[in-house]
């Protein structure tokens, strides 16, 4: 088990270029003790905007520093969603599915769910309009918030780092 | 039974060769016939691996001063195992192309495989994980697939009739595709064969037609068992990986030949015995496990009177296990091979990735050592100056601890740096959990060995044995170092550890008798409300058929090698259960056929008490009826075997050259002066107590403090702990 990585060995792991050979001797081995701060830095290096990634989100979604106490949730186009602590969904663009019509577009005849017990929730960006994420759910289901990260407790339990800021990055 | 010393004026009569073409080595073990042996080693040649071969042979003869001229028109026995055949299977990939015909909507078969094999063969922590799960890439890519509408039920009756143009369009369009071999696998066609056969003739008449000399193998033909995932992955692998080997096996047989040998070479197989190189099915002698120890095993507890015995081995990278009950082995139907399961009948034996090269690592998440899963293997480790291996390994540690001479590692062949294993042991373990080196040291084999403890405990009660009832036999290079810690407190009845464990699973390879084994799915009801004597004349008659069509393959394997039916012993066994039932249970037949009320009622009875004796008499359940769901038949022919040593026993008293030095040696928390003797200068009759270490070529048998040890007149050692 290397302590670290190459970085060109990380940007592969980013973009899944990785043999599955290599993968799975990642997975299998002790983790590389900077995995974290490396995968950060390459994301980081991605976007084009200057806020300091505290943690990846979700694809295209990060927690990202606008001072010392604020976090907030952000694209990857830079558009800014909510507090790191609220759902970003209900600021999302919602399409609905909940018609044999509009599942039609999407599925096959016969192979999509009943309207009546299923709708698809598609979460759209509204700055660069792409979809975020799919839900699957009965119609009348809330917005389930599935991730409110602690933030405190990663950086300064499990990794033992500082939270980046606007002044340190 | 020591490594022969080079004494020129000693005359041998080399015997037995037995070779184990490796990766990178070829070694070779020669007996003579006074039981005598020893090894040669030649790098392996893959493109052509008779020169590995004769090199190899000719390093192990010039110990007895001989050249490969004089010493081949001796042998009497030659058994060869390679990995090529693994390698094509581990690498997928082969020197020819295969086609297959499969029944239409199951083209995708190879693909979707079996849920087990997407982490078979992974070490226990991947094999839990679901992440590190992994479907292996399939032997044969889709666009060289083609589907037959056709379909049997499992009763072997047709409900849809083979569609003829179906056949014809997918032999065309593989051989377009200019495949080597026809690969034809129909679902249920171990119980009627008739699609796959007239698949053949078909395919066989266009290939005519198109002048070409691909050849069509039928899985009914070669392993005709349930489950179509494993039949498919053995005939493929018996066309993909076996088939092209044998030129390689013809081109050994030849330089055996020109050396003036006089033998025929036979190749060791999955189910315990060896075959000619000119068998049909050549993929049984696919083996991924050491199997050589467990033939060894049994022959030295047929030989030397011991019914029940636990195998172990421990190599560089794993520690394998195996039970023999009754002078037998038992028989895994469904083996793992380069994560492929498949349908053979392969010697049973656990394996546990930890061995002597296991490397120690502590875990920086938690502050605690871990072992493996990944080795040094033979690179040994650290203090092996010569390699280069960077991680501490477990050998490494009883370097430290005064148990491994750094003289006389492998007889002084690699140089051992002992300061060198001292030092990293401090930096990589010792240091970061605060110990000091030697308490680190000790640390590390006392968590390998309760970690083969309880392994092994499992093995045992695990199948539902005490340990009580068996011995424990050690062996492999790095058997006898451990065993003293992995038996303690299991209450083996006795723990045997015979002189010659390094070279054990290659005496176990020359032990191996000359046998083909036959196995045929089958499910013949033998309901409970019938009288023997309509038992016999239904389910009695059908069981007979098999048996007597699975005999005439037998014979079929031996003519190839001109050995005639009356030189042939033949023994028959079934897979047997209660009506209803999921699991068999492995019978052996004490008859031959069962068509008549007395004959079956003889089997009926075996199994009665087979049962009884696995599950207990309130367990058995007559009244349900019986299912035969596999019939076997092997076919033994006696070869000519090593001797175990006899000799006779000297006093208690070890002789004088026996006895080498005194050193220190840190056993469980402290120094203690250590005789160290010659382990091949004990005499029979000898009797140790630890502290001791006794120093063989290939192999070092610790005695810890409150053990002592016993060599018996075949130069076998028995050790036990003082009470």
């Amino acid at each position: 088990m290397p302590d670290s990585y190459p970085r060109e060995h990380i940007e592969d792991l980013v973009d899944d270029n990785l043999e599955w050979s290599q993968l799975h001797n990642m997975m299998s081995d002790f983790k590389d003790a900077d995995r974290f701060q490396q995968v950060r830095d390459v994301l980081q290096e991605r976007v084009d905007w200057d806020d300091p990634i505290i943690i990846p989100y979700a694809e295209h979604l990060y927690v990202v520093a606008k001072s010392e106490d604020r976090w907030v949730i952000k694209c990857d186009c830079g558009h800014e969603f909510c507090e790191h602590d609220e759902n970003w969904k209900a600021d999302a663009l919602i399409n609905v599915r909940d018609s044999e019509e509009e599942y039609l577009e999407i599925y096959p005849e016969d192979m999509h769910p009943h309207p009546e017990y299923m709708e698809l929730r598609e979460f759209f960006c509204p700055g660069c309009k792409t979809l975020l994420e799919v839900t699957n759910v009965m119609p009348g289901y809330p917005l389930i918030h599935e991730f409110e990260p602690d933030i405190e407790t990663f950086y300064n339990d499990w990794i033992d780092e500082p939270i980046p800021t606007p002044e340190t990055a | 039974m020591a490594s022969s010393e080079d004494d020129p004026s000693e005359h041998h009569n080399a015997e037995i060769l037995s070779i184990d073409a490796g990766g990178t080595m070829t070694d070779t073990f020669l007996m003579d016939s006074n039981g005598e042996f020893t090894v040669g080693k030649a790098k392996t040649t893959p493109d052509d691996e008779s020169r590995g071969f004769i090199r190899s042979s000719q390093d192990a003869l010039e110990d007895w001063d001989l050249s490969v001229e004089e010493g081949f028109p001796n042998l009497v026995s030659t058994v060869y195992s390679g990995t090529a055949m693994l390698n094509r299977l581990v690498e997928r990939e082969s020197e020819v192309d295969v086609g297959i015909l499969i029944t239409g909507g199951m083209e995708d078969t190879l693909r979707m495989g079996r849920g087990r094999q997407s982490y078979t063969g992974y070490s226990y922590s991947d094999r839990l994980h679901v992440n590190t799960h992994k479907h292996p890439e399939p032997l044969i890519p889709r666009n060289q697939i083609r589907g037959v509408r056709e379909r049997i039920d499992v009763k072997g009756n047709t409900l849809v009739p083979l569609y003829e143009d179906d056949v014809r369009e997918g032999v065309n369009d593989l051989l377009d595709q200019e495949v080597d071999h026809i690969v034809v696998m129909y679902l249920h066609s171990y119980k009627n064969g008739e699609h796959e056969h007239r698949t053949q003739e078909i395919a066989e008449e266009i290939i005519d037609e198109r002048g070409m000399d691909t050849s069509v193998m039928l899985s009914s033909e070669y392993y005709p068992t349930l489950k179509e995932s494993e039949r498919l992955n053995t005939v493929t692998a018996e066309a993909f990986a076996a088939e092209p080997s044998r030129d390689q096996l013809t081109n050994i047989q030849e330089s055996v030949d020109e050396q003036g040998g006089n033998v025929g070479v036979r190749v060791m197989a999955s189910h315990g015995g060896t075959i000619d190189i000119h068998a049909n099915e050549l993929a049984r002698t696919l083996i991924s496990g050491p199997i050589g120890g467990m033939i060894g095993a049994n022959y030295f507890g047929e030989k030397l009177g011991y019914e029940n015995l636990v195998c172990t081995d421990i190599g560089g990278t794993s520690f394998d296990m195996g039970i023999i009950i009754d002078n037998d082995w038992q028989i895994d139907y469904s083996p793992e091979m380069a994560r492929l399961l498949l349908s053979l009948p392969m010697v049973n034996m656990e394996s546990v990735g930890a061995g002597t090269g296991s490397y120690v690592r502590v875990n920086p998440t938690f502050d605690k050592i871990e072992l493996g899963p990944e080795s040094a293997g033979d690179q040994v480790g650290v203090s092996a100056v010569e390699t280069d291996v960077d991680t501490v390994t477990v050998t490494d540690c009883h370097v430290a601890m005064g148990w491994i001479n750094p003289e006389n590692f492998l007889g002084g062949d690699m140089p051992i740096d002992r300061d060198v294993a001292e030092q990293e042991i401090t930096e990589q373990v010792a240091e970061p959990l605060g110990m000091g080196v030697y308490e680190a040291a000790q640390g590390v084999i006392d968590i390998l060995e309760s970690k083969l403890r309880n392994d092994l405990e499992a093995v045992v009660t695990g199948e539902g044995y005490a340990p009580s009832n068996f011995k424990c036999l050690s062996y492999g290079g790095g058997g006898p170092v451990h065993t003293a810690g992995y038996t303690k407190d299991l209450g083996f009845d006795e723990v045997l550890i015979p002189e010659w464990a390094a070279g054990f699973s290659a005496f176990g390879c020359g032990a191996a008798d000359y046998e083909y084994r036959y196995d045929q799915t089958t499910s013949i009801d033998i309901d409970p409300d019938l009288s023997m004597e309509e038992a016999a004349a239904t389910a009695g008659e059908e069981l007979t058929e098999v048996w007597k069509n699975l005999e005439r393959k037998v014979e079929n394997e031996f003519e190839n090698s001109n050995i005639g039916r009356s030189e042939i012993d033949f023994q028959y066994n079934i897979l047997g259960q209660y009506q209803g039932q999921l699991n068999s249970i492995d019978i052996e037949s004490p008859v031959a056929r069962v068509d008549t009320p007395e004959k079956l009622e003889r089997l009926i009875d075996t199994f009665e008490e087979e049962y009884r004796r696995t599950y207990s008499e309130e367990a058995r359940s007559p009244e349900l009826g019986h299912t035969v769901t596999q019939a076997s038949v092997r076919g033994v022919r006696d070869v000519v075997k090593p001797e175990i040593p006899t000799e006779p026993t000297q006093g208690p008293e070890p002789p004088e050259d026996a006895f080498k030095e005194t050193r220190e040696a840190y056993w469980d928390g402290e120094w203690l002066e250590t005789q160290i003797y010659d382990l091949h200068a004990l005499q029979p009759g000898n009797e140790l107590t630890g502290p001791a270490i006794m120093e063989g070529a290939a192999t070092t048998y610790a005695l810890p403090p409150d053990c002592e040890t016993y060599l018996d007149e075949h130069r076998v050692h028995h050790l036990s702990r003082i009470e």
